[in-house]
């Protein structure tokens, strides 16, 4: 008869949003839309990251960075907000915290935007609609840089 | 106006509208309105400023935004709360956003303000001095019309 053991567990495959040692990354989300917000949080939690905080313009989202710091391992950034825009929030992060590790959202049409944030040290960029496969796929080559 | 500035609307309209709804969306027929237009309920408008200015209108009635909305969150929304308003606004962005690529490909350059949300009875929108042209986007869940005044700026 053959045991459970024989075969190889379907499950075994670690979630994206955890590390090694099964605890979750944290993410802070920084998007003037709520329904982006949630969206965001909806795609990262089902792969087990952790939304420690989410910000509505620049201004929020770089203090909330400085707050959480360094208990915050990935921020994703839009780029058009109000008060402070993506970019400028991109380049205060990171004269705060030089490894930080920040992930644009963006819609088409603004690849001009987006090649002046991995300029200033962005580490990808996610295309709005947001596709769960896509964001994950992105993130997760994000930590791994 | 010329037909060329409405394409990519129409264009950018379908390709989203398919991907967030994921089900299938029928074009309507074409056609243009000169003086005022009705507005349905909920109409989210984009302006455009530079080489061609005007603005663009999506409009829906409220059953349909929240119809919209409810699909787009993966929940049963009941009214046009404050998240059923973000998604449609950000639904106006992302369409908006893959036309004015486009446009912008084709040598119009020119700036967009943020999407604005009006809601209520009995509205209608007029631009005096451009013709609108108007297509309908049939969807599982009502229709939508895309609402185009764009001019060359004189």
């Amino acid at each position: 008869m053959k045991t459970k053991s024989d075969f190889p567990s379907l499950n075994e495959r670690k979630p994206g949003g955890q590390r090694v040692d099964g605890q979750a990354y944290r993410v802070l989300v920084v998007d003037d839309s709520m329904f982006v917000t949630k969206q965001m949080g909806q795609i990262l939690t089902s792969e087990g990251f952790e939304v420690v905080a989410t910000a509505g313009d620049g201004i929020e989202g770089l203090e909330k960075y400085k707050e959480l710091f360094p208990n915050v391992d990935i921020v994703t950034m839009d780029i058009t907000m109000p008060r402070m825009d993506g970019i400028t929030a991109l380049e205060k992060i990171i004269e705060f915290d030089k490894n930080a590790k920040v992930i644009m959202v963006s819609a088409l049409g603004k690849q001009d935007l987006v090649k002046r944030s991995l300029l200033a040290g962005a580490k990808n960029y996610i295309v709005k609609p947001l596709d769960r496969k896509k964001v994950l796929e992105r993130i997760v080559m994000s930590i791994d840089k | 106006m010329r037909v060329e500035y409405i394409n990519p609307f129409v264009e950018a309209s379908y390709n989203i509208l398919k991907e967030v709804l994921s089900s299938e969306v029928v074009r309507g027929e074409l056609y243009l309105k000169s003086s005022s237009t009705p507005v349905l309920g909920v109409a989210a408008l984009v302006g455009l400023a530079g080489d061609v200015e005007g603005r663009v209108l999506f409009d829906m009635t409220k059953a349909t935004a929240i119809g919209i909305a409810s699909i787009m969150n993966g929940e049963k929304l009941n009214a046009m709360d404050e998240l059923a308003k973000a998604t449609i606004q950000e639904l106006a962005n992302m369409i908006t956003a893959q036309a004015v690529t486009k446009l912008h490909d084709l040598g119009f350059k020119f700036d967009l303000t943020p999407p604005a949300l009006f809601t209520g009875e009995n509205m209608e929108v007029s631009s005096s001095q451009v013709e609108a042209l108007i297509v309908p986007m049939k969807l599982s869940c009502g229709k939508i019309e895309i609402n185009v005044a764009i001019r060359e700026r004189s």
